[in-house]
């Protein structure tokens, strides 16, 4: 972590005097609050296919973008120059919001204020910065992940993989004369190997990504992808479609996840139940599902995909416990959300970049563990599936429904896995499914692929699950 | 001409990273320069919720290097900037294994007709008379949350967008191809709920390259109709019923079929449709048609990303494949001959009449479901296997009975080609794939 303001105003070639005067100037026609996001990103890529690393590349990005509330309304505008002519230009554009009458103001309270500079939280470990890294160095990790995963299984015909990392430095600073300052690594490698059986063809896909530096690349990791390259392979080939139907299914631990993510995670956004769109807007304190299931968005995990010392609008990075006990005790907030509900906003408020205004947005979201063992879970149904891997999924933020594609899973029959299942979807409404939870396992586990939330922008998230057992949902097959 | 598009010293800098790009080492390059200009107008419930204007520039870089190849991109358009950016991309694309399969176009292949960028008739000069009221005016008038009586409308989120969009591709060889654009575009989703508080949203839109063409006082009105109609949703037996798509989600099922007739995907064995140019894979009534260069429709160019000239061409005639999407540098390795890099305005063409929208094709099947949106699932690139969600209606006698919805369709998208039943004429302008109302007969539904 960079500890240093001077380097952030010199990187935006700006000073403490220069952002109190676009502020002010946000301000002046009327506006409740005005925010400045500047930010500085590169990222680079290397791909390795065809057994070479022959393709890569960089890409910079710089600019700021400037928002100014009046209410509940947002102006934003944003420059790729931080000279003083253009962010005045862009602060008068935003602030055209303030044009006409609204209903409220905001509420700029203490409630919204969030200490001194920099963050005792130092949640991204970068000993050695990407952008400093030997490029040379990176290669030949590639290289040798591809020669590792051929040599543990001779079915393989393809690997692609593709090392990509991305690090940016960002100041914000606000009305209420909070300055804040923060350099975010990622780190993530994504491999595609391609086997080859009998005629036929499957596809494993595996991704590992982390807020670290370069000294990510280690043995672990390396291994880690290797191993989990070439798992399940033997059951991919023999997997076939089963019956489908009404079903009980289990959700394995680690990357169902997902499916909490969008069938439920997505409905405890403030923005969709402070517009009326979610399925829980007036379920605020009540039970939702089993007492034994309390639900986290939590952006504090050291080193993980979701994890912010602050979010986009410099509030802190938080645990957020959205059902506590079976019961619906948080939406996940920004500060105009927060204001709406008179709450302090949780430290969701994310975004892509500096062209993207913040919203409410996840960042690790996982079901804390229950009491049960995993493998009397499985034993306890008769008939269903059991579900490792997901894809593909999509909700419907006000209905509540969902679709998943399974990538990979299993038959449960008598209590036991038999047949392997792919190419099949799970669907159903997620209030209900979260009512149908009977059972949740004692082996919660945070997945690190490159989970990306698509909502209007994308954000880097990650996601987790114990096992779980939910008692029906149907099962679409022959 | 316009304000917005490149200023003169922005063309400029195009001439200075050549310059600098051959100085630093480059063999062979080529530069895209891009700018747009955006203003977006949001909506909640009738009252303005966010008002955005952006302006973005970028140049993005393709190198060739002492036989190797990098891709680079930056918004740091400063001279100084840009000498220290290239010198860098150079460096690291030395550090890249050697490609002998990465060229440039070969310049018979290049487009030639794309001087001023004006050629496609995609630009409006209304656009210029755009003022923030104009942008203002126009959002709020196409919102109907006031003038409803609430009821069941919970919720209208609406956005209101004018962009102007201008790209030039320069490259070694004396490629230099542009495309201007405007586009003007309205969007709603509006949330209702039924009297047991259920929630049904629906979304409708409409964009076009002028002004004029595009209808925003439709949309409102058109999201409520679908919402509505979703209510009291039935249960539908599992089964092999008929199913006609609507225009509005038929592209799931040609999609992954122009994806697996892209040679990146066929070279890396992970595409269903390998082996299969010149074949009949498909039922003899399928004809697309890449409709690439009609002036004045959204979606039209004159090139690909890497300056290429399109080319009006069957991409599958009568159920035979006639084209695989080919870049330079993917025809030198694997032999294939090139073409452009994808489908540009595929057109699904009606079968076997014209004229027909979905009406006339549920007239058509008599009984079945009618498909209006796909919720997630997938298809198996390397196998053409795919399970949907799908939500829309049961319909009886060729007319809707109910909606029904939490439905899954599984089965091969070769096999679902099989059994086209027929094609309509619905598809709408205001889309880059032209794909209308398809009916299929004997498709897998389960719920």
């Amino acid at each position: 972590m960079i500890n240093d303001k001077t380097y952030y105003l010199d990187l935006f070639k700006v000073s403490d005097r220069l952002l109190d005067e676009l502020t002010r100037e946000g301000l002046r026609t009327g506006g409740d609050f005005c925010d400045l996001y500047f930010e500085s990103t590169t990222c680079s890529n290397l791909l390795l296919r065809d057994g070479q690393v022959a393709s890569g590349g960089f890409h910079v990005d710089y600019g700021v973008g400037i928002r100014v509330l009046k209410g509940e309304r947002t102006g934003y505008a944003y420059s790729e120059s931080t000279d003083k002519a253009s962010m005045l230009n862009a602060v008068r554009a935003a602030a055209a919001i303030t044009t006409g009458t609204v209903s409220k103001t905001l509420d700029i309270s203490n409630r919204h204020r969030f200490g001194k500079p920099n963050p005792a939280a130092d949640r991204y470990p970068m000993i050695q910065d990407w952008r400093t890294a030997d490029i040379s160095t990176q290669v030949p990790f590639l290289e040798r992940l591809e020669k590792a995963i051929r040599e543990k299984d001779q079915r393989v015909i393809k690997v692609i993989a593709m090392m990509s990392n991305q690090v940016s430095d960002i100041l914000m600073y606000n009305s209420l004369e909070e300055i804040k300052y923060d350099t975010r690594p990622i780190g993530s490698i994504s491999v595609s190997v391609i086997f080859s059986q009998g005629g036929k063809t499957e596809t494993k896909s595996v991704s590992r990504s982390f807020r670290s530096g370069f000294e990510m690349l280690d043995d672990e990791l390396f291994n880690d992808i290797v191993m989990d390259a070439v798992h399940g392979i033997d059951e991919r080939f023999e997997a076939r479609r089963p019956k489908g139907g009404k079903m009980s299914v289990v959700m394995g631990a680690g990357a169902s996840g997902i499916l909490l993510h969008e069938a439920m995670g997505h409905a405890f956004e403030a923005d969709f139940n402070r517009k009326g769109q979610s399925i829980f807007s007036e379920k605020m304190g009540q039970k939702v599902c089993d007492s034994s299931i309390t639900i986290v968005d939590d952006g504090t995990i050291r080193g993980n995909r979701g994890a912010v010392n602050y979010d986009d609008e410099g509030v802190p990075g938080q645990y957020t416990a959205m059902v506590t006990d079976g019961v619906l005790t948080s939406y996940l907030h920004d500060r105009i959300s927060a204001d709406h509900y008179g709450v302090r906003p949780t430290g969701n408020g994310r975004r892509e970049s500096f062209r993207y205004q913040p919203i409410p947005r996840m960042r690790a979201t996982y079901m804390e563990n229950g009491e049960c063992d995993p493998e009397s879970i499985i034993a306890s149904v008769d008939k269903g599936i059991y579900v490792d891997e997901f894809s593909n999924g999509q909700v419907q933020i006000g209905e509540g429904d969902f679709t998943f594609f399974v990538q990979s899973g299993f038959l449960i029959e008598g209590g036991r896995l038999t047949m392997p299942v792919k190419d099949i979807n799970i669907i159903g409404n997620g209030p209900q499914a979260l009512a149908d939870i009977v059972a949740v396992g004692n082996d919660l586990k945070i997945h690190n692929g490159t989970w990306t939330c698509g909502k209007e922008q994308s954000v880097p998230v990650s996601c987790g699950m114990p096992t779980v057992l939910v008692k029906e949902l149907t099962v679409g097959g022959e | 001409m316009s304000e917005n598009t490149f200023t003169q010293e922005e063309l400029q800098l195009t001439e200075l990273a050549m310059k600098i790009a051959r100085e630093k080492g480059a063999d062979k390059f080529r530069i895209t320069l891009n700018r747009s200009t955006m203003d977006q107008i949001g909506t909640l419930d009738g009252e303005i919720d966010k008002v955005t204007h952006s302006l973005d520039r970028s140049m993005s870089l393709c190198l060739f290097v002492d036989g190797r190849f990098g891709t680079f991109s930056t918004n740091r358009l400063e001279a100084d900037a840009i000498e220290s950016f290239i010198e860098k991309a150079v460096a690291m694309t030395r550090l890249l294994a050697p490609d002998p399969c990465r060229m440039l176009p070969d310049q018979s292949r290049v487009e030639k007709g794309a001087g001023s960028g004006l050629e496609l008739d995609l630009y409006d000069p209304l656009y210029e008379e755009m003022t923030a009221e104009k942008r203002l005016e126009t959002a709020l008038a196409a919102s109907l949350y006031k003038t409803l009586q609430k009821g069941s409308l919970m919720s209208e989120e609406a956005e209101y967008c004018d962009c102007l969009f201008d790209s030039l591709i320069l490259d070694s060889n004396g490629t230099r191809c542009r495309h201007i654009e405007t586009s003007f575009e309205y969007s709603v989703e509006v949330t209702l709920a039924d009297e047991a508080g259920r929630r049904y949203s629906a979304f409708w839109w409409d964009a076009a390259p002028k002004r004029d063409e595009m209808h925003p006082e439709i949309c409102c009105s058109k999201a409520i109709e679908l919402a509505k109609a979703q209510f009291n949703p039935k249960p539908r037996r599992s089964g092999s019923y008929n199913m006609v798509l609507d225009t509005a989600c038929s592209s799931r099922v040609l999609s992954p079929i122009l994806k697996a007739l892209n040679t990146y995907s066929l070279q890396q064995q992970n595409s269903f449709l390998v082996d299969s140019l010149g074949k009949q894979m498909f039922h003899e009534g399928m004809t697309v048609m890449d409709e690439c260069r009609s002036r004045g429709f959204t979606g039209t160019r004159l090139f690909d990303s890497e300056g290429v000239a399109t080319k009006v061409m069957p991409i599958i005639e009568n159920g035979v494949v006639k084209t695989y999407f080919t870049n330079t540098y993917m025809a030198a390795k694997t032999g294939m001959e090139p073409t452009i890099d994808d489908a540009v305005r595929p057109h699904l063409m009606s079968w076997p009449k014209p004229g027909m929208d979905r009406n006339a094709l549920m007239k058509e099947c008599r009984n079945g479901i009618l498909v209006t949106r796909f919720n997630g699932g997938n298809s198996n690139s390397a196998t053409g296997d795919y399970s949907f969600g799908v939500e829309g209606f049961a319909f009886k006698d060729g007319k809707i009975t109910h909606p029904v919805r939490e439905m899954l369709i599984t089965g091969n998208l070769i096999e679902l080609w099989k059994h086209l039943k027929a094609i309509g004429d619905d598809a709408r302008p205001c889309t880059t794939r032209l794909i209308p109302s398809i009916a299929f007969t004997d498709v897998d539904f389960s719920g």
